[in-house]
């Protein structure tokens, strides 16, 4: 019988905080999101608290101060790191591997002999003590059930942190599905739930106990999966290797609201070549650029708008040459003076990868041979990144990167 | 005489294609591959046949290997005189693997202060702190009392933790009942840069 187990560390942003600031443990912490914009991140305490998944921060201020809840800004270079030492300790445990997110990891036990439980809670304990970061550990005949499992490991402090679902009695299981939303279960989104509430179908247990054709017909072949991995048919497979993005968006809340046109095109070329280096960096080029900016929706003086205009090409390009430009050339053309923008982003879809089948009529432009083969090529920047940096992000609160700056050790 | 027994079928010697003739130059097996890792296998042969063509000594990197040290290859050029070092070639040095026991658990901290000039760490110096090692008694340590860390010698002699500075100028700190004590780590090695 196949069976998988999902690491998935407990708090993941606060945690990794709290191991290089102990004494914030025991203490409610958030992390804000890029921009101190909206809350990202929270710990147990601060979930008691009753602060909620995304709440703008501004909103939420006074409640944070009164509690006095500890308030940081996001520090991804310091998560990164500790994420990847997290990663590289389970993968001593199986060879096979699939990184889920930054903080979650499938990892592959079928056939193992030994009691997995306590495999388990030497993986745990060996997270722990090496990283300081803490994990629960889900285990199950499939994928989603394992994430399952994870989900009552993190609930019920009893079992330690390793929880098998697999054994569980039906009656049990069928009590524990009955507990959760259809929603809450993992692959279903907004969209199915509210398709599946239509026709009753409202906890886990409806789900579970609905026919398999009905499945089916609302959700096509990936419910049918979900249903059946439920069943402990294992039907999702290990990824091991990331499939290729499909789009890349590169977008911000600025640092501050922005009305003039030269800082906005500044905010969003610079966001162009973020979004180019990240598709370079999976080897695709784009045929669709889109770019977007907003007005604050939370604004309660000024009038709401949202603009965006998608350019299509007839080759795939991936050369910030020829992007970077078409972006500030498609704002001029949307722009709308007399508004606070105050979000803003650059869009690319339809990748592929980049061969560079170029069509008859184009050549490799010379700037872009230049930013190739130059020894300094990639400190070139177009003027239209250059300005006032007033969309630079606040980070008001941020910890330092203790791991991967020589600068911000840790001082002790 | 005895050439004339193989007139009719059966092999015959000398014929087909010659021994390890073929791509890899050796003998080959057949073999399973879950089909998600078939890319992979593919690739590394085609690197693999791509340096027996160029007639190098091969390497296969690790799956995901951050980086490869590569040996120099062996030197199979005719002419000239071979380098005498040839058959003394030995691995570079690399001080992160001298000094670093355990990648995933070791951290860089930076000393302030001097209490613990005696055991050489001076203020600025960069620590090396290993978070999977036991904390046993003589040991430096990472060590966090209430809340705060502290760098110290650890002391633990009959059910009694004592964390003692290496400077005459500071208090040993005595764990006391009710006081939380938390080992965050090992220091293995001081880095004492002069310039």
């Amino acid at each position: 019988m196949a069976k998988f187990a999902l690491v998935d560390c407990n708090n993941f942003y606060a945690s990794c905080e709290r191991v290089f600031e102990p004494k914030l443990e025991h203490k409610a912490i958030v992390v804000l999101s890029n921009n101190d914009g909206c809350i990202i991140a929270r710990s147990n305490e601060a979930k008691a608290f009753g602060i909620k998944m995304g709440e703008p921060y501004f909103k939420v201020k006074e409640l944070l101060n009164d509690k006095s809840i500890v308030v940081k800004s996001s520090n991804y270079p310091l998560y990164g790191d500790m994420s990847s030492r997290v990663m590289k300790i389970i993968s001593q445990y199986s060879p096979v591997q699939e990184v889920y997110s930054i903080d979650e990891s499938f990892i592959d036990l079928s056939g193992f002999s030994m009691n997995l439980n306590s495999y388990m809670q030497t993986l745990k304990q060996q997270v722990k003590t090496w990283t300081g970061i803490p994990v629960c550990v889900g285990l199950g005949s499939t994928k989603l059930r394992a994430k399952l499992a994870n989900h009552i490991a993190k609930i019920y402090p009893r079992f330690d942190g390793v929880f098998d679902i697999d054994k569980l009695s039906e009656h049990r299981f069928e009590k524990l599905l009955h507990s959760l939303e259809v929603k809450e279960l993992w692959g279903i989104g907004k969209k199915s739930a509210d398709r599946l509430n239509r026709v009753n179908i409202n906890t886990a247990l409806d789900f579970y106990q609905a026919d398999i054709g009905i499945i089916e017909t609302l959700l096509g072949v990936n419910g049918k999966r979900l249903y059946r991995e439920l069943y402990g048919h294992s039907c999702l497979q290990i990824e091991q290797i990331s499939p290729p993005r499909r789009q890349i968006v590169s977008s911000r809340s600025f640092g501050s609201e922005l009305s003039d046109y030269q800082d906005v095109n500044q905010a969003l070329s610079t966001l162009a070549r973020q979004a180019v280096i990240k598709m370079k960096r999976q080897s695709l080029a784009t045929t669709s650029v889109s770019v977007f900016i907003q007005t604050n929706p939370f604004s309660r003086y000024s009038s709401c708008i949202s603009l965006s205009k998608t350019i299509g090409m007839s080759v795939p390009v991936s050369d910030e040459s020829i992007l970077i430009p078409l972006v500030s050339k498609t704002l001029e053309k949307m722009y709308e003076s007399g508004y606070q923008f105050y979000k803003g982003g650059v869009m690319l879809s339809n990748l592929t990868p980049d061969k560079s089948q170029q069509d008859l009529f184009t050549q490799e432009s010379k700037t872009s041979k230049f930013y190739s083969q130059h020894p300094y090529g990639n400190l070139i920047q177009y003027a239209s990144e250059l300005g006032n940096n007033k969309w630079r992000s606040k980070a008001d609160f941020i910890s330092d990167r203790y791991t991967t700056n020589w600068n911000e050790l840790l001082s002790i | 005489m005895t050439l004339k027994t193989q007139q009719h079928g059966g092999a015959r010697t000398g014929a087909g294609r010659k021994v390890n003739s073929g791509k890899f130059k050796e003998d080959t097996k057949v073999m399973r591959i879950p089909s998600s890792l078939v890319d992979r296998v593919k690739s590394t042969l085609e690197l693999y046949k791509s340096q027996l063509k160029a007639d190098v000594r091969v390497q296969i990197p690790a799956y995901d290997a951050s980086s490869v040290l590569l040996p120099i290859f062996t030197s199979r050029v005719q002419a000239g005189f071979p380098s005498p070092a040839d058959d003394h070639l030995e691995d570079t040095l690399d001080l992160n693997k001298h000094l670093i026991q355990h990648q995933e658990a070791t951290f860089f901290v930076r000393a302030q202060g001097d209490s613990m000039l005696g055991a050489g760490i001076h203020q600025g110096d960069i620590l090396i702190v290993d978070k999977a090692l036991v904390a046993k008694s003589g040991r430096i340590v990472i060590a966090v009392i209430d809340g705060e860390f502290t760098v110290k010698r650890l002391h633990k002699y009959k059910g009694v933790i004592t964390l003692k500075a290496e400077n005459p100028e500071f208090k040993d700190i005595l764990i006391k009942e009710g006081s939380e004590l938390i080992i965050w780590g090992v220091v293995t090695s001081v880095i004492h840069q002069y310039l």
